[in-house]
């Protein structure tokens, strides 16, 4: 419990956040490259599993951390932190969609089969870069509020 | 690290208030507890209103609470 002195309601909601995305990011990728399955029945089953299990993790961890902290109001400080996280899921994630983009121009004017372009494979990508930009966004404001202690 | 340019006398200033509390200086002030921190560690530079919010608190000009560098 003394762990919990050491940090705010806001950080441990940004911890709980962020291994929440890296368990859904390696549950669901190593389910999907496992079995290998990027489409149909199979990849259904994988997504509504992760979306299950990320919404019990939810109401356990979110509710707990909620439970024996206590919350508070957002200021000022938690405004500019949460600003800077977004412009840096800003960039990764226009960043992860330029590259797709790239990927799909290149795939035109080659005519090469890269192996990457099915649409159930773009999707993937698309949910793969969401997961990032989300991953960057909380490690950015853990490390703006753990830099200023 | 940039460093901050603007200085504060929040921790003097807090003990001869009585010894205030961080928690209590952050109620008054409408902040949270780890904004008085990195203030007091002179890593934080809080904007024009809180600067005069917190001066407030402790009854002061704001130029005695926070200082340019």
């Amino acid at each position: 419990m003394k762990f919990l002195n050491n940090y705010s309601n806001r950080e441990l909601n940004i911890w709980a956040e962020l291994i929440l995305n890296i368990l859904v990011s390696l549950f669901f990728v190593s389910k999907v490259f496992t079995s290998n399955q990027f489409g149909g029945e199979v990849l259904v089953q994988i997504i509504s599993t992760t979306i299950i299990l990320a919404i019990v993790y939810s109401i356990v961890v979110f509710g707990a951390i909620n439970a024996l902290t206590k919350r508070e109001e957002k200021d000022e400080r938690d405004y500019i932190y949460e600003l800077k996280s977004y412009r840096i899921s800003y960039y990764l994630s226009h960043g992860g969609i330029l590259g797709i983009i790239c990927l799909i121009v290149f795939n035109a004017l080659y005519q090469e089969n890269i192996g990457l372009l099915t649409p159930p494979k773009i999707a993937m990508i698309l949910l793969i870069i969401a997961l990032l930009s989300s991953t960057g966004k909380s490690l950015t404001q853990l490390f703006n509020y753990r830099k200023n202690i | 690290m940039k460093e901050q340019r603007i200085k504060n006398q929040i921790r003097r200033l807090r003990f001869e208030a009585n010894e205030m509390t961080q928690a209590e200086l952050a109620e008054k002030a409408s902040v949270t507890r780890q904004t008085i921190i990195a203030l007091e560690a002179q890593k934080y530079s809080p904007s024009l209103e809180l600067a005069f919010r917190i001066a407030n608190v402790f009854d002061v000009p704001l130029e005695e609470a926070f200082q340019f560098d």
